[in-house]
């Protein structure tokens, strides 16, 4: 047995169905024109560097935001916990203030 | 005085007018290399439906590419190029082993001397290669080409082509002394 000779009898050419080429025409006349179109070449250096730095500056932008956001609420908080403590400390020295009065009294 | 008149007129091929823009003559591109295109991806997936969608796939590439082709002999190896590419593409993509009902149901032949039935056998054997080693047998003996054509179209160098080649011919011979 020649295995070369076998193989190339195996692997000789075969026809597809008939009307292939006309296959093929529908396909190209039913796909859309864009899809159709000599691909765009790919962008030049400088047009993805400019994309990229424009995307840095948006994250940077964002984080910068975020930031300044939770900054404020922080102010805010602090604010409102020292008013409730001097709230809280007007109040034990009312509380205080009515101790003593009792105590004189008696 | 006597003008010189050539022997031969020349016509535009097929290729200049389909790049013209002419669909007959495009028509006629893929009537010439569809045999070659439709075979390539038959034999590397054993699957006559499959190689139908292979091929009109690499033709509407084709289509899409035609300014990029420079002559005939650029054609033939583009066409050979990207059928073989999209082949091992798809099988790496899916992991498909495709072997059609059709052929799996004479794989059990037994008489070597039957030349359909060893055909069929051998068929189902190449498709159960390595995609790049189905690749390389197709293109070398469907194609006739030698390694150091192979390996331009598969993109490997000329001993790795000769390697793929050794090591699937072994394989086949194995296989072929080994299974019934």
């Amino acid at each position: 047995m020649n295995l070369e000779h076998d193989l190339r009898r195996a692997l000789r050419r075969e026809s597809p169905a008939p009307g292939f080429a006309n296959r093929v025409l529908e396909r190209i006349e039913r796909a859309p024109e864009r899809n159709l179109m000599v691909q765009q070449p790919p962008r030049p250096v400088w047009w993805r560097a400019a994309a990229a730095s424009a995307t840095f500056a948006l994250l940077l932008g964002g984080l910068a935001t975020y930031k300044l956001v939770e900054y404020r609420r922080g102010v805010e908080a602090k604010e409102k916990v020292l008013a409730a403590m001097q709230i809280a400390g007007e109040k034990v020295r009312l509380a205080q203030q009515e101790v003593r009065e009792i105590g004189s009294q008696h | 005085m006597t003008a010189i008149v050539p022997d031969v007129i020349e016509f535009p091929t097929a290729l200049v007018r389909s790049k013209a823009g002419d669909h007959e003559a495009f028509a006629e591109l893929v009537e010439q290399h569809e045999n070659m295109v439709y075979s390539l991806a038959y034999h590397f997936f054993g699957d006559r439906s499959r190689a139908e969608e292979v091929a009109q796939d690499v033709f509407l590439q084709l289509y899409r590419s035609l300014g990029s082709i420079e002559s005939d002999a650029h054609l033939l190896f583009w066409l050979r190029q990207v059928t073989t590419r999209r082949c091992i593409d798809q099988v790496r993509r899916n992991r498909l082993k495709a072997v059609s009902l059709e052929d799996a149901s004479e794989l059990r032949a037994r008489d070597r001397s039957e030349d359909p039935l060893l055909d069929r056998r051998l068929k189902r054997l190449i498709s159960e290669l390595p995609e790049t080693q189905r690749a390389v047998v197709t293109l070398r003996y469907q194609e006739d080409l030698d390694p150091s054509e192979i390996c331009r179209i598969v993109g490997l160098p000329v001993n790795t082509v000769k390697s793929h080649l050794h090591r699937a011919l072994q394989a086949l011979r194995r296989k072929l002394e080994n299974t019934p």
